[in-house]
């Protein structure tokens, strides 16, 4: 400015053009030139059209194509909070809670904010229950972002937070909670840390336990409260409850006298089935050895197996009541047939079957009482593969049980046409075919239900009360499954194989069943499997107990000694919860003498 | 006129506070709703905790061995078991009034 007004005029202006004035800006020579006048209207000119061009620009950006800036403004003060759908519970038929999610925390930790000294360093690892370096390791993995450890306990959280590490943090996620644990563990299963099921009911109701998140739109303020709620909001819609037919107390006390008898006959394994006759709700499904779902550090295959349902055996001698109902049925036999045994042997096609000792003559009645091959096989000889065939079809064999669950195998039927003879008669004692100990349960529904075989179920319909009587598909007419129902009560007394199958105040039958293992392409010297399957009470049969044990070490191996005292604790239990009044006089004795168990052949 | 337009101004100014003063209320409420709200789910999830705690600390396996060792019950068999028939029962209680 000072320079300005030092100057002073130097020549008359406006010599060239007139009306415009030029001025005169310096003493240079060089500046002294005259300015055109288009000049400055084209300064002027310029000027307007870069006040045009920012307002055309603000036009644009504000009006016209203001998303991208109204997303940016958003996106400062808008946040989609996320609304957690909690997964459904798994309840037992009392609305007992086998399976919920809890809140439980979960660290984490940004790497390289990470500041912690060598004493917080420990604390922190011991609390987590990790070594220091394993601790340090899992911090090298990614500069940004690790988790510390998944869903601990609250408090081991609130402690790891008192310690003021830099760099840590928690967040809380849903964990699944078994409370009944490893009783139930085969049937409900278990979910993985992201709460998807892998196994049992959490895996085949995954959808409708899953629940659907929703999400808010929401304006947060500088401190972090929301203060209104923007767009639509999307509601959180909670997994749906399953209901599953288990009675956890008969679940448990099933689960319970398994295991027990596992460890006295020094066996493998062993399952226990439990249907209600009348409704086909499966009331307990257990496999020992099992595992506690909510700690799965360690598991081995054997413990993760559901035995009942995935594992297959020939089922032996439970086939024998089948084959006498059918002959019964198509008229061959009445149960007062009397059949020669003797001499313990019979010759079919060059291989022979022989009994484990000589029984004469027998009714048919007394055939199944004893487990006699020869009487069966005799039986089974006078009818048609297709007969048995169907028969065998029509109790479910070979055919994948109609339920809901992970694993269910078919187990194996070979079709009528490729039996040779001697296939024929082994199959009517239940070899050279296979099934699961759940097809076998469900099998001898039918003596329970008048000759009709019902359909299992292990979720409750909520639309039907509790034990609803079923019908089923009709296998054998009333008639036949009653006698044969007789037959299988006379097993359970005295010159039956299993006399330890007997309830006190309840009436029982049910058929032993004890093999040899099968190995590879033979079959395994010295390794059995024992196993009862039966009906009580039966004047009026309301469940159906299968029991299986696996390679019983104690040199006891027959189904008559080892399954068959479990079949009776799991009987006398169940139906006292289920409040079935007892059919038998209870004599108010101890009974000393043990009734001698039959020998049964296998 | 420069009175009436005094009035309006006092008024525009009045009422502009007002505005302020209500929103800045309603964002402080609904943050209070939104609070009780988020309260709400946590005492729904800590009473689903609970009840869950609650009933594994009374499983069949617990309940059993606390009756047996601690209280030295039995379970009852049908030998001591006296059964009764409540039809009977049932038409005396219909027969009393």
């Amino acid at each position: 400015m000072k320079a300005v007004q030092r100057m002073k005029p130097h020549r008359p202006s406006g010599s060239a053009g007139g009306n415009v004035r030029s001025v005169m800006y310096s003493t240079s020579p060089l500046l002294a030139s005259k300015t055109p006048p288009w000049r400055s209207k084209f300064l002027v000119g310029l000027v307007g059209l870069g006040f045009c061009v920012l307002v055309g620009r603000a036009v644009f950006v504000q009006i016209i194509d203001n998303d991208f800036f109204l997303k940016q403004g958003e996106a400062r003060y808008a946040r989609t909070l996320d609304l957690a759908a909690s997964r459904g519970r798994i309840t037992d038929r009392n609305g007992q809670i086998l399976a919920s999610s809890v809140p439980s925390q979960s660290l984490w930790v940004i790497p390289k904010e990470f500041e912690a000294t060598k004493k917080q360093r420990q604390q922190l690892a011991r609390l987590l229950g990790m070594t220091p370096v394993e601790l340090n390791g899992r911090l090298d993995d990614s500069p940004n972002f690790v988790w510390l450890r998944r869903q601990v306990e609250d408090t081991v959280a609130k402690d790891a937070l008192a310690l003021g590490i830099k760099g840590l943090f928690q967040m809380r996620e849903f964990r699944r909670r078994y409370p009944e644990g490893e009783a139930a563990a085969h049937v409900v299963g278990f979910t993985n840390v992201e709460e998807h099921g892998q196994e049992g009911i959490e895996l085949a109701y995954q959808k409708e336990l899953q629940g659907r998140n929703g999400t808010r739109r929401v304006v947060k303020d500088r401190l972090g409260r929301v203060v209104e709620d923007i767009g639509e909001s999307v509601q959180p819609v909670d997994g749906q409850d399953i209901e599953l037919t288990i009675d956890s107390k008969v679940q448990f006390y099933a689960y319970q006298r398994v295991r027990d008898a596992v460890a006295l006959h020094k066996a493998k394994a062993g399952s226990v089935v439990v249907l209600d006759a009348q409704s086909g709700e499966v009331l307990a499904l257990a496999n020992y050895p099992s595992y506690a779902p909510g700690d799965r550090r360690n598991l081995s295959g054997a413990q993760l197996r559901n035995r009942a349902l995935t594992d297959t055996f020939e089922p032996g001698s439970t086939m024998k009541p089948f084959t006498a109902a059918l002959a019964i049925d198509t008229g061959r036999v009445t149960p007062d047939t009397l059949i020669s045994t003797a001499p313990g042997r019979i010759t079919i096609t060059g291989s022979t079957i022989s009994d484990s000792h000589a029984h004469g003559d027998l009714t048919v009645a007394q055939i199944i009482q004893k487990s006699s091959n020869v009487g069966t096989v005799k039986m089974a000889m006078q009818m048609q593969p297709r007969e048995m065939w169907e028969m065998f079809t029509s109790i479910g064999l070979g055919q994948r049980p109609q339920i809901n669950f992970p694993g269910a195998v078919t187990g194996r039927l070979r079709p009528y046409k490729t039996w040779r003879p001697i296939e024929q008669a082994t199959m009517s004692y239940g070899y050279g075919l296979s099934a699961s100990l759940f097809q076998l349960a469900r099998a001898y529904t039918t003596f329970a239900h008048n000759g009709e075989i019902i359909p299992v179920t292990m979720v409750r319909n909520k639309d039907v009360p509790a034990g609803t009587p079923v019908t089923g598909v009709r296998v054998m007419t009333a008639k036949t499954a009653n006698s044969v129902l007789e037959m299988l009560h006379s097993v359970t007394q005295a010159g039956g194989t299993a006399p330890l199958a007997q309830v006190m105040g309840y009436s029982t039958g049910g058929k032993t069943g004890t093999a040899y293992k099968q190995e590879g392409k033979g079959y395994a010297d010295k390794k059995y499997r024992s196993w009862f399957v039966g009906v009580a009470p039966v004047s009026n049969p309301r469940i159906v107990v299968a029991v299986m044990v696996d390679e019983p070490g104690d040199g006891k191996y027959f189904g008559g000694d080892v399954a068959a005292p479990v079949f009776s604790e799991v009987v006398q239990q169940t139906l006292r919860s289920m409040g079935v009044p007892p059919d038998l006089e209870v004599k108010q004795q101890i009974q000393s003498q043990k009734l001698p168990a039959e020998e049964e052949s296998f | 006129m420069t009175r009436i337009n005094l009035v309006l101004l006092l008024a525009l100014v009045a009422s502009s506070v007002y505005l302020v003063r209500v929103s800045y209320e309603s964002r402080r409420l609904f943050a209070e709703l939104d609070r009780a709200h988020s309260e709400a789910r946590q005492l729904d999830i800590e009473h689903e905790r609970l009840k869950s705690e609650k009933q594994s600390q009374a499983t069949p396996l617990r309940v059993e061995r606390v009756a047996r060792d601690k209280l030295a019950m039995r379970s009852a068999t049908p030998a001591v078991t006296q059964y009764v028939t409540y039809s009977v029962a049932a038409s005396a209680v219909g027969a009393k009034p």
